[in-house]
């Protein structure tokens, strides 16, 4: 181990690059019996009991599926595995191109129920249709395509937001206009939403800040640029106003 | 003889001193380990503790949760020493950072390709083939997880949110309507968003995947 002081550290960089990324490399050589060892050497075996059919790992003391004290967490592990045992014919997690096309049917027939709420103005019942519509998305198996579950999510709970919005509930708006942030960053929909909610709780300011963040994703977005305008007309209606006050206190 | 003497006997003394100072020298910097760059492998010890049980034996859909389990940490992994890397080398070249700290970075990158090898070797002696596809389904899984926990965080995000904002709330007398109407639609919303994600989670991850697994497995064949 003494050559790593006699090594420039440009030498190390271009002979560490060589190895490339190592997920990516498609031919698979033996590995090295050295590292191996280092890797078993490592094992440090974790006090775990299953449940009645075997399929749920918790920890021994407490019986507990994420105990601190044990420092252990099985609950990603329990369930994929319970998803695993309730489909015996899957032997494995299939490849993320292959979808559920029933549960797309199913988020997309929940949301439009939602929709058609939404129009009629019944504003609880269409957040209750979003909300189940949304852990129906959710549910998804976590294996397949990311994108789809993220588009999914996303409008659905774009959608309850707008529905809290209109039933006056800007708190819940919010929330669920940055849930929307999170989930799908660059689209502007979601940035929108939240300068709505922030608007409706008169945070002129925020609003206007969340917009100008939507429009550096998307910086020819109309609602957007359109909904900026807005705010600024309103921000500088209520200066107005402001200073219209103050003359008439002066005045008297 | 002593004028003989006095000269080998300084040579043996010199030469014999740097020998024996170079011999435990180098003895120490060989046995001298790097503080390893990962503390521990939790997906792996609990995957390999699940292969050694034998009384009673872990079931199959466990050991292979395990193990996707274990390829989702090797792909956060490799993803942070991806990341690491330059800030580590640009930090070495200015000096900021010593030998040690880049070099258990170094072996950390060659242990994890060691480990790579292997969860894709064990992959295949559980299903052939499925050593091609566990790490990108580690890679989609990560995804989903996260959005599932944006998903079922949206409920403290808003308490948060509410905390936040009702001490400004009160400053501007406009939403006077707004505190009236929140607790009312505040005290809905999460209700029946907590039942629908208690029932529907586990009922709808087990029951419509069910059907759509069949199908998938018609598809395949």
């Amino acid at each position: 181990m003494s050559h790593s002081h006699s090594h420039a550290p440009g030498e190390e960089h271009s002979h560490s690059h060589s190895q490339g990324g190592p997920p990516q490399s498609p031919m698979m050589p033996a590995p090295d019996p050295a590292l191996q060892a280092l890797i078993e050497e490592d094992f440090k075996p974790v006090p775990l009991s299953f449940s009645e059919d075997r399929n749920n790992a918790y920890c021994l003391k407490h019986r507990l599926e994420k105990c601190d004290a044990c420092d252990v967490d099985f609950v990603g592990l329990n369930r994929l595995a319970s998803l695993l045992a309730a489909n015996p014919s899957l032997l494995c997690p299939p490849p993320a191109n292959i979808v559920t096309q029933k549960l797309t049917q199913v988020v997309t027939a929940t949301k439009d129920e939602g929709n058609t709420l939404f129009k009629s103005s019944l504003h609880t019942a269409a957040i209750n249709r979003y909300t189940v519509a949304a852990t129906i998305a959710v549910s998804r198996p976590p294996w397949e395509a990311n994108q789809l579950m993220r588009e999914e999510l996303s409008t659905v709970i774009s959608n309850r937001s707008a529905a809290f919005y209109e039933a006056h509930d800007y708190i819940s708006a919010l929330a669920d206009a940055e849930a929307v942030i999170q989930v799908r960053r660059n689209w502007s929909k979601g940035h929108f939403r939240k300068a709505k909610a922030l608007l409706g709780m008169n945070k002129l300011r925020d609003a206007a800040e969340a917009v100008k963040l939507g429009l550096s994703f998307e910086p020819t977005n109309t609602e957007l640029t359109s909904f900026l305008a807005e705010i600024e007309k309103f921000e500088k209606k209520t200066e107005d106003a402001k200073l219209e006050a103050r003359r008439q206190e002066k005045t008297q | 003889m002593a004028p003989v003497l006095v000269p080998i006997a300084y040579i043996v003394i010199v030469f014999g001193g740097l020998f024996i100072f170079s011999f435990f020298y180098r003895k120490h910097t060989s046995t001298q380990a790097y503080e390893p760059y990962f503390s521990s492998h939790p997906e792996r010890n609990a995957y390999v503790t699940l292969l050694q049980k034998t009384d009673p034996p872990a079931s199959d859909s466990l050991l292979k949760s395990a193990l996707v389990r274990r390829a989702m940490a090797d792909v956060q992994r490799v993803m942070r020493i991806r990341e690491d890397k330059p800030a580590l080398q640009n930090l070495l070249q200015k000096g900021s950072i010593g030998d040690d700290l880049w070099n258990s970075l170094i072996s950390a990158e060659k242990e994890l390709e060691a480990e790579i090898m292997e969860v894709v070797a064990e992959a295949n002696s559980f299903v052939e083939g499925w050593g091609q596809v566990i790490f990108p389904t580690a890679n989609e899984m990560m995804a989903n997880e996260k959005m599932r926990v944006v998903f079922d965080n949206i409920s403290e995000a808003k308490a948060e949110l509410e905390l936040k904002y009702d001490v400004k709330a009160k400053i501007t007398a406009t939403i006077g309507a707004a505190p009236t109407s929140q607790p009312r639609s505040n005290g809905l919303a999460p209700s029946s968003a907590g039942t629908d994600s208690v029932v529907s989670s586990d009922g709808e991850a087990s029951s419509t995947p069910g059907k759509s697994a069949q199908k998938k497995a018609k598809k395949r064949r």
